[in-house]
């Protein structure tokens, strides 16, 4: 019976990350977009305001659960868990660092690929159980937009996979650092397996994955309906979006569902192409830093510090670029990326044919 | 005592699995259970938008018991096409269809027997039957070819890399099939772009 407690004790600590995360990544993000508009931000509450989000989540959860009066009360009330759950189900395959992965499997890439796009029905769900114009709006964009970028995301994950010549986030990872099982080549002929370190990563491996990342980060942030492609909750036209109607600890669900799937979307790009938990440093000479800097511990390390760097660089866009317009977004996926990634495809084919 | 310990640890072990045998049972028949359920309430639901979500639950649990068959690949790609894919197409429909055009479907006369029912009550009161005749008849633990392949150790066991052997033989023996979905599937495409085209201006 030990067994099936661990199993739960996996499933808890996953989804205490999850909250952690998202606490603290809505206060880092509204002090960098107070850094950017050259503001303060929230300063009120505890020394420089860092409890302020722990204050609005007890307010949230003491809120009233209003349900308007036409909608379609079953959907209206499971949509916000479906979206939930189905970015917590992603982080499932996802490993933290070596021998540390909460399920082993074989078809890693592939299942996080698949329950990631159940989220866009939880979205048609709420949109259409409020009963409201913008909730539909925002969720007919926000489905319209992510089963469009699902198309450039799926072809720069396959060109990174054809790499790896495998599915198992877990080997993939073992595969970009000292740990490797097979010969790791710096851009495809310098053997660096006991070297490691940042030359191992996959995107140094074959230099055009590098091209396939930007591909995988752009369409990610489309995923996250994150800005610049924020157009389903686009507050000046549609007020909110899809979680318009929504209150109390449901939109906090919608909301933690969000800042998980920034952080997921950055650690599936992390383990794919910048190297997952393995260290930057390599091994020079007789400085063993990368054999160093392997371990459980280091794992969690540097696959939290590399993910909340992307998350970071995520937020950065966020309060930088303005937003698209509908036709603008359609036009960067299927005129840009998806040619550039089917491009990223062919050579990850090649590379694999001729070196 | 070292023997005794060790049989207390394979007693263990052996209860340990009968353990994971019952929680697995246990998890099949959640899933078929709710397979059916859902499946029942898609046909019987009056509310089409909620027979539609409802088929995601249906799908979702189909998938599941897809891992028990060890088919996870044909599983994940299941809730990818369908769910991700056909389900959104689905509700696009709907979303995009015209309000009387779904009122006329409610004003259908629903009674059981009535005429625009009767053949597919028919005909799933014969496949029933089907199942159920093919269900008594077969001896599931002696079927021909089982048994020969598990006498020539042709069998697949739950930690087995599937996809591998998918992909070799998708690129080898079947690879007039693929390329044959592939050409129609690229013909829809271009054929769908044809379709939603902006049409020159008439004069």
């Amino acid at each position: 019976m030990n067994f099936y407690l661990l199993y739960f004790l996996v499933a808890f600590t996953i989804f205490g990350f999850i909250a952690v995360f998202s606490l603290f990544s809505v206060y880092a993000e509204r002090k960098v977009s107070a850094f950017m508009q050259d503001r303060l931000g929230p300063m009120e509450v505890g020394k420089y305001g860092w409890l302020q989000t722990a204050a609005d989540i007890l307010k949230l959860i003491q809120k009233e659960y209003i349900l308007p009066a036409l909608a379609d009360k079953v959907l209206f009330t499971i949509a916000p868990v479906i979206i939930f759950v189905a970015v917590y189900l992603g982080f499932v395959a996802l490993p933290w660092a070596p021998g540390l992965v909460p399920a082993t499997m074989n078809l890693g890439v592939f299942y996080v690929f698949a329950i990631i796009s159940i989220e866009a029905l939880g979205i048609l769900m709420a949109g259409w159980g409020s009963n409201n114009k913008y909730s539909l709006l925002g969720a007919v964009r926000s489905v319209a937009q992510m089963v469009s970028y699902e198309i450039p995301i799926g072809f720069a994950i396959i060109s990174a996979v054809m790499i790896s010549q495998t599915l198992d986030l877990q080997i993939i990872n073992y595969n970009q650092g000292i740990l490797a099982i097979d010969a790791v080549k710096f851009l495809g002929f310098v053997d660096v397996t006991k070297i490691g370190g940042i030359l191992a990563w996959n995107v140094f491996q074959a230099p055009h994955l590098l091209v396939a990342y930007v591909i995988y980060f752009i369409a990610s942030l489309a995923e996250c309906n994150r800005a610049p492609f924020d157009l389903p909750e686009a507050e000046s036209e549609l007020i909110g979006g899809f979680h318009t109607e929504y209150t109390g600890l449901r939109f906090a669900f919608i909301f933690l569902a969000e800042y998980a799937m920034m952080f997921l979307v950055a650690m599936l790009g992390v383990t794919l192409f910048l190297g997952g938990w393995n260290t930057p440093l390599p091994n020079v000479g007789s400085l063993q830093l990368a054999t160093y800097t392997t371990g459980v511990f280091w794992g969690i390390f540097w696959i939290m510090t590399k993910c909340l760097t992307v998350v970071g660089i995520q937020m950065w866009i966020r309060w930088t670029l303005p937003r698209l317009r509908v036709d603008q977004l359609m036009t960067l996926c299927w005129k840009i990326l998806t040619p550039l990634a089917f491009l990223c495809l062919v050579i990850s084919g090649l590379w694999k044919l001729l070196l | 005592m070292p023997g005794m310990r060790a049989g207390k640890t394979v007693r263990k072990r052996l209860k340990f699995r009968k353990e994971k045998d019952v929680v697995e049972q246990i998890i099949f028949y959640i899933l078929t259970a709710i397979a059916i359920g859902s499946a029942a309430y898609v046909v019987l639901s009056q509310q089409l938008i909620r027979s539609v979500f409802m088929f995601f639950v249906t799908l979702f649990a189909v998938a599941g018991l897809y891992v028990f068959a060890l088919a996870d690949f044909v599983a994940l790609t299941q809730i990818v096409i369908y769910v991700g894919g056909v389900l959104v197409l689905l509700l696009f429909a709907f979303l995009l269809s015209s309000k009387d055009a779904l009122d006329t479907i409610s004003e259908i006369p629903s009674g059981l027997l009535s005429a625009n029912r009767l053949p597919a009550v028919l005909i799933s009161l014969a496949f029933f039957g089907l199942l159920t005749y093919t269900f008594f008849n077969i001896d599931f633990q002696n079927l021909n070819w089982i048994t020969s392949a598990q006498a020539s150790g042709n069998v697949k066991s739950v930690t087995d890399d599937t996809i591998r052997n998918i992909g070799v033989n998708l690129m080898s023996r079947y690879l007039l099939p693929l390329e044959m979905i592939s050409i129609l599937l690229m013909m829809a495409l271009i054929g769908a772009t044809q379709i939603a085209r902006k049409e020159p201006k008439a004069l």
